[in-house]
């Protein structure tokens, strides 16, 4: 071989191994003057590589690849040991010069860090605020003549040494010493609030505090910033148009909006029961009798009730025109219900007219912790309406049991996770038709619970949190059944199809759980659908893209036919579309608009079915309006049922008659 | 200002992989740590010829240059730079034009570090930290340094660095925010990971790379066109890296090259 057609040879084999930032021409030129020289100086033509960037992992194998048959070993010996040589010393060089960055890199941070101090010192000494640098031991370090102006000093280094504690209130000490420890202790990065200090003359001032932390260049808390707002005067302005929003003027007492806020305070498990209060006849009284009287009226209710509520150290609200609400806890309903009447019913004369007062009562019992306030509120506006659609002086209590949602919420919610334990939820197969043929395509594997839905117990399972785990418990048991279908019944076993609760949808272990289950099981990926929450889709989350990218097919569950919805289709790989609208009736507009977006779905190749379909005449209106498939046609089955069906039939399960 | 003050300096982290230090072990440099290293290992496990895609990308990136060169481009944008190992960009232009200027943009730690080094004397280069993904204060930044002219065409590189940009971030507004900041006859050379070429080794890329500092999002050769609204995709397009004009005869398989490429003309 000329050495022009060896340095050429030589080219190709080296930059398939490293990248070397030259033309082909310029790389074979150096590469000709190398071999060149390769005979006297093996060494020069190894640094010669090194400093060309020829050191891949592979480059001086395919060097002496390429050389071998034209030198001599001693030479390619040489070569090879002076290479390696070369790339020790070019990696400790990179080695130091990465060293050499980083360290610049800090004394950089430094600089700024420099420059940032002289600004703090800038801002520091003439700011309108206290400021006051404090050791963890509450000593003062340093502080500005703003804050010694608010404690009736003159100077601040008059504060210096001094402990900060000595200028708190007495009666704030205790709490503000513990937030500081918080801080010092690095559980938080720093408090705001509103405290008394006391000034030099014996004087509290209240003032609005910011207390942060400094940390050394460990990342450890050195000392506390306190910035320190005097807000005397604001203070008071404050506290008035507090109480004027949180307060209902008329009567004094705390408003809706901030009876609302001490129930969510109570909302930690302690036992409360709210009475929804609505006077009955009030509109008589103040329509027969004049505001006037209506608005004394009203007065006397808010004492009444007041006296009681301090007896039982319960919390009362006007929430409405002659409506009241009252909170207490460990509380007999019945006896406080007695007791509400008994205030009300004594007779009461405003402007020589005697009247005596009923109410309807609205209760609710012991919620549940993770009710809302709001939710409450509404549930006792609710009990109130049946109370009073009951005639007067009647109380109802709300019962969850007449509200299926929060039936939902409240008692399965509580059951849920010792089922899950005791194994009472099952996994059943639903299958899946394709309407065309009528032909079985597949089996749904849902959650069976009670007698609750697939979608409703996947609901409840989001909301207590449980979904997770009883998510990858129905993905890993489902591919292990599926896969012993696969074994026993070869290609007549149903493809398996699992539709997801929208957490785990969104879950960002699901590609990793749905492939274990996959290994584990042995189930072929192309046996397997996963049905997304298009929910999780819609949020941008990108399971459905990773699963299509690891070979399994995925359909979005939930699907209403929104435009957002639509756009996703054009991004997002999904075989299907699962819907649970209800079937559109021939010669209904619905049936024009479900063929419309069923056309749609098809534009973007995507395949359109129907969930909760259970009857003849509802498919086949889907039929007509253009989707591909059903679900729901045939009761579901558990899985020694499907197991028995596959076994007698020598076909999948014939469509419902 | 408090807060500022408390504020103590980062420093790198060493213990933490990053993307820039694992590119420069994929092409063989030395300006990486032992936990960029391993997560090298893994992402090679996931995709064996890792090597070869950084190498090629690098490869890319010259040819883009030389191209925007040859196409009177003389200043330089380099979004996502990564660690000066071999062929940067300031390199390679000047061998065709001396008076060529860059800016580079990287917000990995160890990346800027080396780049203000290798910088340091260079009045016609610079580097600024900054997150390519906000726009804003990456062109306020190279404002500053007053070494583009923003009324003079600019050659835009975002080469190996969109794979890392979340869909959240809204590559396209990233992408529309430096053409609009740049004078018609402009380019942007753009690359960055797909799935569309080996699914499965990318899907496994993905999730080396999912739990580190730098998550990856590969994109599909439809989702990349759609990047360069506003822009003239020049030939041959969006393909895979070694079909992008290559110098003489490719010898490289695209299939298993793992990463698109593609240069555009700001119309
Ligand atoms: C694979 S390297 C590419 C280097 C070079 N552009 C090339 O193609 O050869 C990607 C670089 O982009 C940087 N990077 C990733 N996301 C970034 C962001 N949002 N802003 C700035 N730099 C980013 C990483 O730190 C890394 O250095």
């Amino acid at each position: 071989m000329t050495p022009p057609e060896l340095a050429t040879r030589w080219m190709h084999a080296l930059t398939s191994t490293a990248y070397i930032p030259l033309s082909h021409a310029e790389i074979q030129q150096e590469l000709r003057d190398a071999l060149a020289q390769l005979p006297s100086s093996p060494e020069s033509v190894a640094n010669r590589l090194v400093s060309l960037h020829a050191t891949g992992p592979d480059s001086l194998r395919v060097t002496i690849e390429v050389l071998a048959p034209t030198f001599e070993l001693p030479i390619l010996a040489r070569l090879s040991s002076a290479y390696a040589h070369a790339m020790r010393l070019d990696a400790f060089d990179q080695q130091e010069q990465i060293k050499v960055a980083i360290v610049r890199a800090k004394q950089r941070v430094e600089r700024t860090l420099k420059v940032s101090q002289a600004r703090f010192r800038e801002v520091f000494d003439s700011a309108a605020l206290g400021i006051v640098i404090t050791d963890l031991s509450g000593r003062c370090v340093e502080a500005n003549d703003a804050l010694a102006r608010i404690v009736g000093l003159s100077r601040g280094a008059d504060l210096h040494d001094r402990d900060l504690r000595e200028l708190y209130h007495p009666d704030d000490s205790e709490r503000l010493d513990a937030a500081y420890r918080r801080v010092g202790a690095g559980l938080v990065n720093g408090f705001r609030d509103q405290r008394k200090l006391v000034r030099a003359d014996g004087e509290p001032v209240w003032v609005h505090l910011v207390v942060s932390v400094l940390r050394d260049a460990d990342g450890e808390p050195a000392h506390h910033v306190t910035m320190v707002e005097d807000m005397s005067e604001l203070h008071l302005l404050q506290r008035s148009l507090d109480h004027q929003l949180l307060h209902d003027s008329l009567t004094g007492l705390s408003n809706r909006q901030h009876f609302v806020t001490q129930v969510e305070r109570r909302l930690d498990g302690t036992p409360i029961t709210l009475y929804h209060l609505g006077l009955d006849a009030f509109s008589v009284v103040n329509n027969g009798l004049g505001h006037d009287t209506g608005d004394k009226l009203l007065k006397i209710v808010a004492n009444r009730l007041g006296e009681l509520a301090e007896r039982k150290r319960a919390v009362l609200a006007r929430i409405g025109g002659d409506e009241f609400a009252l909170m207490t806890t460990s509380d007999t309903v019945t006896s406080t219900v007695e007791e509400i009447q008994q205030a009300l019913g004594e007779a009461t004369f405003v402007d020589d007219h005697g009247i005596a007062l009923s109410a309807s009562i609205g209760v609710v019992d012991r919620p549940p912790s993770f009710a809302t306030a709001a939710e409450l509120m509404r549930c006792a506006n609710t009990a109130l309406r049946q109370a009073k659609a009951r005639g007067k002086r009647q109380w109802a209590l709300h019962d969850p049991h007449d509200d299926a949602r929060r039936r939902g919420r409240y008692a399965l919610a509580a059951s849920m996770p010792g089922a899950w334990e005791h194994g009472e939820l099952k996994i059943v197969y639903a299958p899946i038709h394709l309407l065309e043929t009528r032909e079985v395509l597949g089996a749904v594997a849902r959650l069976h619970w009670d007698d609750l839905s697939h979608n409703d117990t996947m609901a409840l399972a989001d909301s207590t949190g449980l979904s997770l785990p009883i998510g990858r418990w129905l993905l890993r048991e489902a591919c292990a059944q599926a896969a012993r279908w696969v074994e026993e019944f070869g290609a007549k076993a149903p493809s398996l199809h699992i539709a997801l609760g929208a957490l785990q949808s969104r879950d960002e272990d699901l590609v990793a759980d749905v492939k274990r289950a996959l290994d584990e099981s042995g189930l072929p990926p192309e046996r397997l659908r996963i049905a997304l929450d298009v929910s999780s889709v819609l949020a941008g989350d990108d399971n459905a893209v990773v699963l299509h990218d690891n070979g399994i097919v995925t359909a979005l569950d939930g699907f209403r036919g929104g435009h957002d919805e639509l756009a996703v289709l054009a991004e997002v790989p999904v075989r299907t579309v699962i819907t649970r609208a209800p079937a559109p009736g021939r010669e209904t507009p619905l049936h024009q608009a479900m063929r419309g977006l069923i056309t749609t779905v098809h534009g973007f190749g995507v395949r359109f079915a129907a969930d909760e379909v259970h009857t003849c005449a509802e498919a086949d209106d889907w039929h007509a309006a253009g989707a591909d498939g059903v679900i729901g046609l045939l009761p579901a089955l558990t899985a020694a049922e499907v197991t028995e069906l596959l076994a007698t039939a020598a076909s999948p399960p014939p469509a419902a008659s | 200002m408090a807060e500022q003050a408390g504020r103590i300096p980062e420093g790198v982290d060493t213990g933490r992989p990053s993307a820039a230090r694992l590119y420069d072990y994929l092409l063989g440099g030395g300006h990486n740590f032992a936990a960029d290293r391993a997560l090298a290992e893994r992402f090679l496990r996931a995709q064996p010829n890792a090597r070869t895609i950084a190498r090629l990308n690098r490869a890319f990136l010259r040819r883009a240059v030389l191209f925007m060169v040859d196409n009177g481009i003389r200043q330089f944008l380099d979004l996502g730079s990564g660690i000066p190992t071999v062929g940067n960009v300031h390199e390679i232009a000047r061998r065709a034009d001396p008076r060529a200027r860059v800016v580079y943009v990287d917000f990995e730690e160890v990346a800027v570090a080396h780049s203000r080094l290798i910088l340091e004397d260079d009045p016609q280069a610079e580097i600024v930290q900054e997150d390519m993904t906000r726009p804003e204060e990456v062109l306020a930044a190279t404002r500053e340094t007053g070494l583009l002219d923003f009324s003079e065409p600019v050659g835009v590189l975002a080469v190996g660095v969109f794979h890392f940009v979340p869909p959240e971030a809204d590559p396209r507004a990233v992408v529309a925010a430096y053409r609009d900041a740049v004078p018609g006859g402009s380019h942007l050379a753009f690359s960055q990971f797909t799935g569309d070429l080996q699914p499965a080794e990318m899907a496994g890329i993905v999730e080396v790379m999912k739990k580190s500092q730098n998550p990856m999002f590969p994109r599909t050769r439809a989702e990349i066109e759609g990047l360069f609204a506003g822009f003239d995709l020049v030939e041959p397009g969006v393909v895979p890296l070694p079909l992008w004009r290559p110098e003489g005869q490719n010898t490289d398989d695209p299939d298993r090259a793992g990463i698109y490429a593609a240069v555009g003309r700001k119309i």
